[in-house]
């Protein structure tokens, strides 16, 4: 298998990138490779998805990507900045104003309201830096549709709600990218389909870069583009990907090439 | 091995940081009631050991039968004994020497110029005997005084003054006296009896300056010939006696005096650790149960699993319960030699400054090694008694659901119950106050009201941290925010971790608003009773210090400047078989430097026969102006005295008065307590005190204060006992402390995924800091304002009930600086408690957080 069939650059601007990205976990004889000089670029605008079976690296490489974890060797870039090169401080800033996330269980602050869950990157970041748009977080609102549970808590929201408030928290700091990892994981197909239709058109209306990681063929045929990885390595992307196309395209990596 | 104690073995091993704080919290309760067992015991034995040295030579004593024993004084003053007796003695068959003992106060001055010792154990001067074997002192250095002016002194007393053989110094009998060391002692092989000063002079000085006529002794010691034994001795001397004299063995003699020492301030002295130690042990006890009330509330998945799985709710509860067992055992030991170890460090820090410990083994008793061992085992077991029955009721079915944080609190089961228990504490304390004053009523209320504070905390914490929160929102943003949220979220284990807190605040308050009301009760006194310029006083507390010279008012008196000078002398005696403390003055002038109240009679003649009572004392006697009333002396004689006059105030004056003429006959060493100086109209302030000053100095130089200095000194000896107690209570609050940090580890280990969330969307370290460090301040905040109230109130109860129990007026006083200052040690206590764990969660890897199973 060779990466060179496939290409790193795009036409458009990249949100985020890695570049022959090497992340390995333990040492010696027991090390494994998770990420094997993989680059990619997520491009901006564009709702990708990261495939791949389990222990393919998929979630290593959006943590990665999203400077939750550390590479063991490359780079990896949000916009114009390298990661590598931030302490704790400013990669915990970075993700608090250039990034949101969408986990795929427990995603939201227990003891804060709905409305208070969506603005918290907003109100850790205090009144310095960012100025705040509430019109865009008004709309944002209406978008996820929970207007009528602004204050309620987590605990009195279903699990679709309670992920459509994670959604709408990921993009409530205007980031340059949001990553989702499984965030239907946890959900029923209905639930699922309502925070995959929200992501989707939460890009393409408001031209925001989603990156998410899924095994879920389904949820895979909301992006715009599939990219697929295998053993660590990227082994391919598929472009308006349906999925029909991206479960044939899965079912390959099971019979060893 | 069976089930339960598997399961509980791996458990531990597993959560060892858990109980680390529990353990910590057993460890020093434990070591602190063990450490004050053991040093009791040992300082027993020593101070046994040490009068058995001293007082080995002496095989019999002989002194008079009677003592008189006034309230509040547990050691009875006894008659002299004539010293012609010796003779007699001497020539009685199997004696083979005998020589009288005169003691008597006498403060040596040191180097500095300041008199040594005075603040509790005796300064003491005698005769110093020249028979090594009765002289319960041993010449180390130097010799022994032979002309006048010269004296031994205890080595102890001699390094603490600076002083050295060769030395001239002044010796307070009280009337200055010249002296010159020419040696130094030691009693019973140590440099002293304690704290206790010894300066020892000829025969002739101490007749002169410590009795009031020559041939008069304390008490005659004797030595057996040999083959006469101190039984024998005994019964060879009674038949010689005079009435009202009576013999005893040496070993007897220094059974008493252990007992007296043990009683007088080994018992005290312990009795007030322990007190302390149980304060410790009941915080500790909170803190305990809330660990394990919280490690098993976390549990509840593994414990369901475990019932799912077939085990009884027997052996689940069993294996909680023998997890709390090993952490009792452990613990409990590890304090046991903690103790023993605090001990021995005592032992060895004692000497170091200046306090002779003796030398010896550490004396542990099977009580000191068994009750603080079982007191830590039961405190640890009955705290997880709970929360193990909790374990055990875990349904199977919870092992299928969400984690279930313990999220009970504010039941209306417990409102009313602990609402019932306020209004009962409430009526009882104030029953024990008005009604019918009584401690006893006073201190059930006060308990009650306790009991009331922990079983309402739960109902209160979520109002009082929302308030006490509010600002945190504004201030702190987010953080704050957050930080005020999780404190709310299980008001149950937020009243449980702040109750360990409130209870060590409380006691902390209850002393300070004591302290400050005793303060003001004694600026009261002084402000409302004396009505002089200046006092003239040396500070003293306890049997220390040697007075004034009674000499020293007539001095005064004779300045230009002084209107009126009047010393205040004590004296003993029986009035109708009951022993009281005498006011032995000049009444005339006593009228006009104190506010005696309305006075039915006159002060001006009381003349030699003559008694003025205090209004209390006589309805208590059944006396009135006019009655005849009896008192014996000390030295056995009885005169009818005439009550010539009545006052309302006793206070400085005190409750009897009679003249010196009256007093003169039956007089010891005397001395006054107080001079209290009125000065002439036009003399100012300054140049009067001048005065009485250049007069003192010629008598000892003691102190001479305005009313306002003197009302403070007399209050001196509370600060150094509110400095104590609050140096014990350290150990509580650190207690409470470990609590709260342990609390914190727990929580922050349930929400580590939660953590994780916050920090993965942007929250700074810093900020999860500050965001654990608020949790733990308003938790703090919540304990400290229970336990200023509670103890506020407990002070109130204390007061008023003193005040209903006595006769004299107790005033009721809140000091503001004092407890803010408590308040803000509570704060800073919230603040410190939080750094471990807060330092925890910040380094939490944020990826493992969020994957860590929840």
């Amino acid at each position: 298998m060779t990466t060179s069939a496939t290409t790193t650059t795009t036409p458009t601007r990249t949100a985020a990138r890695v570049v022959d990205a090497v992340k390995v976990y333990g040492s010696g004889d027991t090390s494994v490779r998770a990420l094997d000089r993989v680059s990619v670029g997520f491009p901006a605008g564009r709702f990708t998805a990261i495939m791949g079976p389990s222990g393919s690296g998929k979630s290593t490489l959006m943590h990665c990507a999203a400077g939750l974890d550390t590479l063991t060797s490359g780079t990896a870039h949000i916009g114009d900045t390298e990661l590598s090169t931030l302490d704790d401080r400013r990669l915990t800033l970075l993700r608090r104003d250039r990034v949101g996330f969408v986990f795929q269980a427990y995603n939201l602050v227990p003891t804060l309201t709905v409305a208070e869950n969506i603005t918290l990157p907003l109100d850790l970041a205090g009144g310095k830096g960012d100025i705040r748009d509430d019109e865009w977080i008004d709309a944002l609102i209406d978008v996820v549709g929970l207007r009528g549970r602004l204050h309620h808590r987590p605990s009195e929201l279903s699990g679709g709600q309670q992920q459509r408030v994670a959604v709408a928290r990921a993009f409530a700091g205007q980031p340059d990218v949001v990553f989702a990892d499984e965030p239907t994981g946890n959900l029923d197909s209905r639930s699922g389909e309502e925070v995959l239709g929200l992501l989707g058109r939460t890009v393409r209306q408001t031209a925001r870069t989603v990156v998410m990681v899924t095994h879920d063929p389904v949820a895979a045929a909301h992006a715009d583009e599939v990219v697929f990885l295998a053993d660590g390595r990227l082994v391919d992307r598929m472009t308006s990907p349906t999925a029909d196309k991206v479960l044939d395209r899965m079912k390959a990596f099971e019979v060893p090439s | 091995m069976n089930a339960s104690v598997r399961i509980s073995a791996s458990s531990l091993r597993a959560h060892k940081r858990r109980f680390a704080g529990t353990f910590l919290a057993v460890l020093l309760g434990v070591a602190f009631l063990a450490g004050t067992l053991v040093m009791g015991d040992t300082l027993r034995a020593s101070f046994d050991t040490m009068f058995g040295n001293a007082t080995s030579g002496t095989d019999a004593v002989v002194r008079s039968a009677d003592t008189i024993t006034t309230p509040g004084e547990s050691q009875g003053v006894r008659q002299p004994v004539d010293t012609g007796l010796v003779k007699r003695i001497e020539d009685t068959p199997g004696v083979a020497a005998a020589v009288p003992t005169i003691e008597g106060a006498g403060q040596l001055i040191g180097a500095d110029g300041d008199p040594i010792g005075g603040a509790g154990p005796p300064t003491l001067a005698g005769n110093w005997i020249d028979d090594a074997k009765l002289n319960p002192y041993q010449l180390a250095e130097g010799r022994a005084p032979s002309k006048s002016g010269e004296v031994v002194v205890n080595r102890g007393t001699a390094e603490r003054g600076d002083l050295k053989i060769g030395d001239t110094t002044t010796l307070r009998t009280p009337d200055p006296v010249k002296v010159t060391i020419v040696g130094l002692a030691t009693f019973g092989g140590e440099d002293g009896m304690a704290q206790v000063t010894f300066t020892g002079m000829t025969q002739a000085d101490a007749e002169k300056y410590l009795t009031a006529k020559p041939g008069e002794a304390a008490t005659i010691q004797v030595r057996a010939g040999p083959g006469t034994s101190q039984q024998e001795l005994v019964d060879a001397l009674t038949p010689v006696l005079p009435k009202g004299i009576e013999a005893i063995t040496g070993q007897e003699s220094a059974a008493e005096n252990t007992d007296m020492i043990s009683d007088q301030f080994l018992s005290l002295f312990t009795t007030f650790l322990l007190v302390f130690s149980g304060v410790a042990l009941l915080v500790a006890t909170f803190s305990i149960h809330n660990t394990f009330a919280i490690v098993v509330a976390q549990r509840t998945r593994e414990n369901a699993l475990l019932r799912a799985l077939g085990a009884s709710r027997r052996q689940v509860t069993v294996s909680t319960l023998v997890e709390a067992s090993a952490v009792a055992v452990v613990a409990s030991a590890a304090g046991l030699a903690g103790g023993i170890g605090i001990a021995a460090g005592l032992q060895a820090l004692f000497p170091a400054i200046g306090f002779p410990f003796p030398d010896g083994d550490l004396v542990i008793s099977g009580l000191s090694m068994l009750l603080p061992l079982a007191v830590g085992i039961v405190v640890c077991l009955g705290s997880a008694l709970l929360p193990a029955g909790r374990a055990g009721r875990t349904a199977p079915l919870a092992a299928l659901r969400e984690t279930a944080v313990d999220q009970s609190g504010a039941s209306r089961t417990r409102a009313v119950v602990g609402g019932g228990l306020g209004v009962l504490a409430i009526a009882v304390t104030l029953t024990g106050v008005f009604v019918s004053p009584s401690l006893w009523l006073a201190g059930s209320g006060a308990l009650l009201a306790l009991a009331a504070f922990v079983v309402l905390g739960p109902v209160a914490s979520t109002t009082a941290v929302r308030a006490l929160g509010s600002p945190l929102d504004r201030l702190r943003g987010v953080t704050g925010g957050l930080a005020r949220r999780n404190a709310l979220r299980s008001p149950k284990r937020t009243a449980a971790t702040a109750s360990a807190l409130m209870i060590g605040v409380a006691v902390v308050s209850l002393f300070t608003v004591f302290g400050a009301s005793l303060k003001a009760t004694m600026d009261q006194t002084v402000s409302r009773s004396f009505a002089g310029d200046v006092a003239v006083s040396t500070p003293s507390f306890g049997a220390g210090g040697s007075g004034l010279s009674p000499r020293l008012a007539g001095a005064i008196a004779e300045r230009p400047e002084v209107d009126t000078a009047v010393g205040l002398g004590r004296g003993v005696a029986e009035v109708d078989g009951k022993g009281r403390a005498l006011t032995v003055t000049d009444p005339a002038a006593l009228e006009r430097a104190f506010d005696l109240g309305t006075i039915q009679g006159s002060m001006r003649n009381l003349g030699t026969d003559g008694i003025a009572i205090t209004e209390n004392e006589a309805d208590e006697q059944g006396l009135k102006a006019g009655d005849k009333t009896r008192l014996t002396f000390t030295d056995g004689k009885k005169d009818t005295f005439t009550v010539r006059a009545v006052y309302g105030q006793s206070e400085l004056a005190g409750d009897y008065v009679i003249t010196r003429e009256a007093w003169a006959p039956h007089r010891t060493q005397d001395s006054d307590t107080l001079v209290a100086v009125s000065f002439k109209d036009g003399v100012s302030a300054p140049d009067g005190k001048a005065a009485v000053e250049k007069i003192a100095a010629a008598y000892g130089n003691p102190e001479v204060q305005t009313r306002d200095e003197y009302a403070q000194s007399s209050a001196g000896g509370i600060d150094m006992m509110l400095t104590l107690v609050y140096a014990l209570l350290a150990l509580a609050v650190l207690i409470a402390l470990l609590g709260i940090a342990n609390t914190l580890t727990l929580a922050i280990h349930e929400r580590t995924r939660e953590l994780g969330l916050l920090r993965a969307v942007g929250q700074t370290r810093a900020q999860l800091r500050a965001m654990v460090r608020w949790e733990s301040v308003l938790v703090a905040a919540f304990g400290t304002l229970g336990g200023l109230v509670l103890g506020a109130f407990l002070g109130w109860v204390l007061v008023k009930a003193s005040d209903g129990a006595s006769d004299s007026a107790f005033a009721f006083a809140l000091p503001p600086t004092q407890l803010a200052l408590v308040a803000l040690v509570g704060l800073a206590a919230g603040a410190l408690a939080a750094l471990r764990p807060a330092g925890r969660a910040a380094r939490l890897d944020v990826l493992r957080a969020i994957a860590s199973g929840g």
